[in-house]
C-alpha cells in the first residue's frame, strides 16, 4: 500500500529558472505553448490543459530595492477537494498517496470543476472534451521515483517525501527565513482539508495572488449538500400530488353523483 | 346548440407557450444528465453521450431564450395585460389560494370570482417565469464562463438547480391542471385553440368574462 506523500515548495530558494516546468512538459509529453511576457520574466499567465505547472514572478520593492518572490502553481493535491465534489460524473478521486486525479475515460470536459477549484488550476481542452491538470506524476510516484518538478529543481526548493519529515522541513525552514522575511508563513496546511503541496511564502498569500484560506465555497454546500441530495425530492412530490389529486377528484366526484350532486366542469 | 366561445390566448402567446413547453422540456432532460450521477447513468444513454446532450442542451437554450422574446415583440401589448393581471393581486386571490388546496383534491368550494388570472396562475405567472429567467441568465453566465467573475460563476449551478427544481414543481402541476384535473375543462383549449367556452369562462373567470364581454 502507498502512503500519504508531500511536497515542500520552499518560495525562497526559487530562482524562477522554470525548469520544473519543462521537465513536467517532458515526462507528460505536454505540447509547448507559445507564451508571452504577463509580468516580470513570468511568461504563463496561468495553468492550461497543456501547462500544469508554470512560475509567477512577483516583484517586491523595498528601501529602493527589488526582491524577486517566486511562486510554483500546480494542482495543490487537497484532501477535500472542491473539483471531486463539483464533478457531476464521479470522474475525479483521490489516490491513497493522497493525490486528486481525473480518470478520462469518465471525464466529459463539462469545467465544473475548472469554474470550483479556488485556484482555477483544471483547465478543459476544447477539442478532447476533457480537462486536465497536475496528476503530481503518480506514474513516478507509485514507482518510487519523485515527481519530475522535484527531480530536476537545481536550487533545491522542492522536496518530496512522507508528511512527518516534509512538515519538519518546512518548519524548520520556516524558522530561518522569518529573520530575513517576518511575513514568511506556511500555506496549504489549514486549505482545503489540507494540500499535498505545503509552500513556504515569504509574504501574506494575497502578494502572490492567492487566496488567503480557501475552503469549500458555500455555492458548492448549496448545490452539491442540499440542493441535489434534497431539493431534487420536490418534483417527484409534486407529480405524486398530481397524480393522487387525479384519483381522489374522481372518487369525490362519484361519490357525489352518487348522492346526485351534479358535477364540476 | 353551438355554444358562443371568447378569445382567450393570443396566437403569439401560443406560440410562446407551446414553444416553451417544449423547449423546456427538451432542456430539463438533457441537463438532467449532469444533475447528479445516478440521473446521468439513466438519462445520458437516451442521447448517447454527455458531448450530444450538451449541444442538444446548448442548441435548445437558444430557442429557449429567442421564444419568448419573439412573442413579446409580436404581442407586446398582450405581454402588458399578462402581467398587469398578475400584479393586481387582490383579496379574491388570496382567497382562492387558500381554498384552492381543498379544490385541488376535489372538494367542492366556493371560490369568488377570477380575472383572466385566477390567484394560483398568477403565482404561476410569477414563480415560472422568475424561474426561467434566472435559468437563461444562470445558464448563460456557465456557458460563457471566462468572461464572468469566478464568485458569480459558481453560483450560477446551484442557481441554474434551484430554478430548474422550481419550474418543474409547477410544470408538473401546471400540465396536471391545464388537462386532467376535472375543474380544469376548457382551460387547455383556450391554451390551444385559443378560444374557450362562454359559460366556462363565465364561471371561472367571472370578472375577465364580464370586461371582455362588456366591450
Amino acid at each position: 500500500m502507498m502512503t500519504k506523500k508531500k511536497v515542500f515548495v520552499d518560495t525562497s530558494l526559487c530562482t524562477g529558472c522554470k525548469a520544473c516546468s519543462v521537465a513536467c512538459k517532458a515526462w507528460n509529453d505536454l505540447e509547448a505553448e507559445k507564451t508571452q511576457l504577463i509580468t516580470s520574466y513570468q511568461s504563463q499567465a496561468s495553468t492550461t490543459y497543456n501547462t500544469w505547472t508554470y512560475i509567477s514572478m512577483h516583484e517586491k520593492y523595498e528601501n529602493g530595492k527589488m526582491e524577486w518572490l517566486m511562486f510554483k502553481h500546480q494542482c495543490y493535491h487537497c484532501a477535500e477537494p472542491s473539483c471531486l465534489k463539483a464533478c457531476p460524473v464521479q470522474a475525479i478521486y483521490k489516490t491513497e498517496s493522497g493525490y486528486t486525479l481525473i480518470d478520462h475515460e469518465k471525464c466529459i470536459g463539462c469545467g465544473y470543476c475548472v469554474a470550483n477549484c479556488p485556484w482555477s488550476v483544471p483547465k478543459t481542452n476544447p477539442e478532447l472534451k476533457k480537462t486536465f491538470k497536475c496528476t503530481g506524476c503518480i506514474d513516478r510516484v507509485e514507482n518510487g521515483i519523485k515527481p519530475a518538478c522535484v527531480y530536476t529543481c537545481q536550487p533545491g526548493a522542492l522536496h518530496f517525501g512522507e508528511p512527518a519529515e516534509i512538515e519538519a522541513l518546512a518548519q524548520t525552514r520556516l524558522a530561518e527565513v522569518k529573520k530575513d522575511h517576518p511575513k514568511a508563513q506556511l500555506y496549504g496546511d489549514n486549505a482545503m482539508g489540507g494540500t499535498t503541496y505545503l509552500y513556504l511564502l515569504l509574504e501574506d498569500p494575497e502578494f502572490y495572488g492567492l487566496p488567503v484560506n480557501p475552503t469549500v465555497s458555500s455555492s458548492l454546500v448549496v448545490w452539491k449538500d442540499w440542493v441535489q441530495p434534497y431539493g431534487i425530492w420536490l418534483i417527484p412530490l409534486a407529480a405524486a400530488a398530481a397524480v393522487g389529486s387525479f384519483f381522489t377528484t374522481r372518487i369525490i366526484n362519484n361519490a357525489n353523483k352518487s348522492k346526485g350532486g351534479d358535477l364540476h366542469a | 346548440m353551438l355554444k358562443e366561445r371568447v378569445l382567450r390566448f393570443s396566437g403569439s402567446a401560443r406560440f410562446a407557450h407551446w414553444g416553451h413547453t417544449i423547449t423546456f422540456l427538451v432542456l430539463l432532460f438533457t441537463g438532467l444528465t449532469l444533475f447528479t450521477p445516478a440521473l446521468g447513468r439513466v438519462l445520458t444513454p437516451l442521447f448517447g453521450s454527455h458531448v450530444t446532450a450538451s449541444s442538444i442542451h446548448k442548441v435548445m437554450a437558444v430557442f429557449f431564450t429567442i421564444i419568448p422574446l419573439i412573442a413579446l415583440v409580436i404581442n407586446f401589448k398582450g405581454f402588458v395585460e399578462w402581467w398587469k393581471d398578475v400584479f393586481s393581486f387582490g383579496a379574491n386571490d388570496i382567497k382562492f389560494l387558500m381554498v384552492f388546496p381543498l379544490e385541488f383534491f376535489g372538494f367542492h368550494v366556493e371560490i369568488p370570482p377570477q380575472s383572466k388570472f385566477n390567484g394560483g396562475e398568477k403565482m404561476n405567472s410569477v414563480v415560472t417565469t422568475t424561474s426561467c429567467v434566472l435559468l437563461a441568465l444562470s445558464g448563460y453566465v456557465m456557458w460563457f464562463k471566462d468572461a464572468f467573475p469566478a464568485g458569480l460563476v459558481q453560483w450560477c449551478y446551484p442557481i441554474h438547480g434551484i430554478c430548474m427544481i422550481l419550474a418543474t414543481c409547477m410544470v408538473c402541476m401546471h400540465a396536471y391542471l391545464g388537462s386532467f384535473h376535472p375543474g380544469s375543462g376548457e382551460s387547455f383549449w383556450g391554451m390551444w385553440k385559443g378560444t374557450v367556452r362562454s359559460d366556462w369562462a363565465a364561471h371561472h373567470h367571472a370578472k375577465w368574462y364580464n370586461e371582455v364581454t362588456k366591450s
